[in-house]
């Protein structure tokens, strides 16, 4: 039941890195895939209907968390409590920076909200991508499953850790690029003209600097977290994952060069949803790594509700999934279909 | 209320009453306006007149604005319960986040997922399924609130759970939970409150047009439904929702109820007080003039009914700021009855055909559109100050509740930031709306 919950839970959080990863995407390359006025609110246009919806599974996630994991929520968004805080700020100047940037049609106005725009989707990049490092390698996890955690200690990734060390800093950069190379790809898919095509030359060369990356990443892993791989060894899941990973490439690989955008683009949904798989497996049952003392971990047993709740929330989340599936189908053909600069930009 | 140096709790209560009655300023009007752009758009259907229709376009921006600034106030909300209140999320975790997850799954699915259609894809969708798109966005607005006020009302009045042998909270019955007579109320009266704030902008706008002399035809309609809308919910506010809420509290929060009443020594033939200060040193109300018997009526149904004081309940169960507690009552009390006068006159006029031609109460309800926010506000503040000192009622205190690892210095910052961004939020919000109402509705359908 714990196993499962976990997975239900990592899934909320890679479904929502998923959809609003290619939001921060699109923003990080806002500058360079969209240079006039009109391609710029062409991009917003690509992503504006759907932000809210794509947002809201961090809400799910959140409250699926306390739910099931509370003492987890409890010790872990206590002891991020500044970087969360961050993160929060820069979705708000994010959705503002959507919903508002085309209320005015003048230069001034457009300009700064796409500033917002760019710097929060950058911001949430790196910060989302900390986040991850962190998880991966530990933080400093106290006897009673507490901890708080400075920004920056010595930037080593063992002992009293900071929330910056090489190692997360290293995952930050390599998920921004992800994220990025996310974007570009949606972007791909969901444009024409000159934004479609710039948007495929980022997608192209975003991907290509992710291998190498990726590569370096996981030895750097492997340095920090030795344990890990002998545990994912035996996990069937891992494998199944590392098969995961080998389909999205292919996907991705053969949609780019084919220029079959939708494939290219489901590819590159699946790869970053089978890599956080992957490494979600590969932790469990430990939900958070001590770095202080590995017998401080928690595990998803320590810190998961009594099994009467997770009994209970079983009985009503698979109906909420349906609806939510859905809502899903409802949006994606609504919403399908390329965004031109010249017309339907559904009032962004 | 204890100084930041005594109450561990202190910061972070500062920061979610900010955040949240800050967020809670576009939600209340976002469930009210959300049935009237399903009635305009339900009328337009029906009867093909495109006022109808242009009515819906021009409050569907107003709505689209007001949402996004609540959705994006409304994470930092669920956030807060790990990062500030990591005590009672630990503690009660495993009941009150049942229902924000349901709350996230059920209803913000619903909601995000057609607020898109109704605001941008009425070309896209059609006139049925951008119909259809309202009613979900207004279902789902509302199916939030049912799941906030059943988390709310555990915290006032906890039913339906039971002590796990780890010594937290866990549920012991879904049904219990879900249907507790407090949330019921509480919903009741909460949504009613809610309309009322759409009602007044409404009506307010309506105002607003026929002053000036332009967009007079919208205006009517709006007028029409504002204040006849406002008039039904200021009374569904009072009776029965607000009298069966004034009960609810008497019965299971008594030393609450007597603190909103600043009444120090229990009797029967309990008054409500019109006027007075409560001067807690002293334990006294100051300079009251009093309705006598109405507080024994009103809470136990006879005028002879004992109504508990203070000062039978040990002191450190009282509500810990009992002066705000009681101003923030009798005040919404106040504003509650000025509405019904007030909606109750405009209605009157509008049947009569003379409310366009009645200037002076054109200006009044122009500019009584902060005061439902007002209300609500009082009204909340009424019953979250009336809580304390509980996070959960008789069950957990709050100040175990906040998160030991976070220190003042980090609250007290991030205090600081959202105060600096939501002055900005709310300066931005402002400028927009003033400036869609400026624009005004207009005429064909906007490029969808």
């Amino acid at each position: 039941m714990i196993a499962i919950w976990y997975g239900i839970v990592s899934f909320l959080l890679i479904g929502y890195v998923t959809l609003d990863g290619r939001n921060f995407g699109a923003g990080m390359l806002h500058w360079f895939v969209a240079r006039t006025s009109s391609e710029r609110r062409q991009v917003v246009a690509a992503i504006g209907p759907l932000w809210v919806w794509h947002e809201v599974w961090l809400v799910g996630f959140g409250g699926t968390l306390l739910a099931v994991f509370p003492r987890l929520l409890g010790s872990a968004f206590a002891g991020y409590y500044l970087a969360l805080f961050l993160i929060l700020w820069c979705l708000i100047l994010r959705g503002v920076s959507l919903e508002v940037g085309g209320h005015i049609d003048d230069r001034l106005w457009q300009g700064f909200w796409d500033f917002v725009f760019v710097f929060a989707s950058f911001l949430l990049a790196i910060l989302f991508g900390a986040a991850a490092g962190n998880v991966a390698r530990g933080v400093p996890l106290h006897a009673d499953g507490r901890f708080s955690m400075a920004f920056f200690t010595d930037f080593r990734s063992t002992g009293n850790v900071g929330l910056l060390d090489w190692y997360t800093v290293s995952i930050a950069v390599f998920a921004s690029v992800m994220l990025a190379a996310h974007g570009a790809t949606y972007l791909t898919l969901r444009t024409e003209g000159p934004v479609h095509d710039r948007s495929a030359v980022c997608a192209r060369g975003l991907w290509t600097a992710a291998a190498p990356l990726f590569v370096a990443i996981s030895i750097a892993s492997w340095e920090v977290r030795p344990d890990v791989p002998g545990q994912a060894i035996g996990n069937p899941l891992c494998w199944l994952g590392v098969l995961g990973i080998g389909v999205s490439i292919y996907l991705l690989i053969s949609g780019l060069a084919s220029r079959r955008e939708a494939r290219a683009f489901a590819g590159s949904n699946l790869l970053l949803g089978t890599l956080l798989a992957t490494g979600g497996a590969a932790i469990f049952p430990v939900m958070l790594h001590s770095t202080l003392e590995p017998d401080h971990s928690l595990t998803a047993d320590a810190v998961a509700a009594s099994p009467n709740a997770l009994r209970l929330a079983a009985s009503w989340w698979p109906v909420a999934a349906a609806l939510a599936a859905a809502y899903f189908a409802f949006i994606s053909r609504r919403w399908a279909g390329k965004v031109s600069a010249a017309r339907d930009t559904q009032g962004y | 209320m204890e100084l930041a140096l005594a109450n561990p709790a202190f910061w972070s209560r500062m920061q979610f009453g900010f955040t949240i009655t800050y967020h809670y300023l576009f939600p209340q009007l976002t469930m009210g306006l959300a049935w009237f752009l399903v009635y305009w758009k339900w009328r337009g259907l029906r009867t093909g007149d495109e006022e109808y229709h242009q009515a819906a376009r021009f409050w569907a921006k107003i709505f689209g604005l007001n949402f996004a600034v609540g959705v994006v106030t409304g994470i930092p909300m669920e956030f807060q319960f790990g990062t500030n209140w990591a005590g009672l999320s630990r503690y009660a975790g495993g009941v009150i986040g049942q229902t924000l997850a349901m709350e996230g799954m059920f209803a913000f699915f619903l909601e995000s997922a057609f607020i898109g259609a109704l605001i941008w894809g009425e070309k896209r969708l059609g006139p049925r399924s951008h119909f259809g798109a309202a009613v979900a966005v207004a279902l789902g607005s509302w199916l939030s609130a049912y799941f906030i006020l059943v988390t709310n009302a555990f915290m006032q009045h906890p039913v339906g759970h039971r002590v796990e042998p780890d010594g937290a909270l866990g549920i012991a019955s879904l049904g219990d939970y879900l249907l507790n007579p407090w949330a019921w109320v509480e919903f009741a009266h909460n949504q009613a409150a809610a309309l009322v704030t759409g009602a007044f902008v409404v009506a307010a706008v309506g105002a607003f047009y026929v002053l000036r002399g332009i967009h007079v035809a919208q205006a009517r309609l709006y007028l029409r439904a504002g204040t006849r809308a406002a008039l039904v919910a200021s009374l569904l506010v009072a009776f029965p929702t607000g009298d069966q809420q004034a009960k609810m509290v008497g019965r299971h929060q008594p030393v609450t109820l007597a603190a909103m009443e600043g009444r120090f020594a229990g009797g029967p033939m309990a008054g409500v007080a019109m006027i007075g200060q409560p001067n807690v040193a002293a334990r006294r109300l100051e300079n009251p003039i009093e309705v006598p018997g109405a507080l024994s009526f009103l809470a136990y149904g006879t005028f002879e009914s004992y109504v508990h004081g203070l000062d039978e309940y040990p002191e450190d169960t009282w509500p810990d700021n009992i002066e705000l507690l009681y101003y923030s009552f009798h005040l919404m009390i106040t504003l509650g009855t000025l509405f019904i006068m007030l909606m109750g006159l405009a209605t009157v006029q509008s049947w009569r055909g003379r409310l366009e031609s009645t200037s002076w109460l054109l200006w009044v309800l122009m500019l009584a559109f902060p005061f439902p926010y007002i209300a609500n506000t009082l009204g909340w503040m009424t019953a979250e100050l009336g809580r304390q000192p509980w996070l959960i009622y008789g069950l957990f205190r709050t100040r175990d509740g906040s998160s030991q690892v976070v220190s003042d210095g980090d609250v007290v910052f991030t205090l600081i930031g959202f105060t600096g961004l939501y002055f900005v939020l709310g300066l931005l919000f402002l400028f927009l709306v003033g400036r869609e109402i400026g624009h005004g509705p207009e005429a064909g359908v906007t490029p969808s």
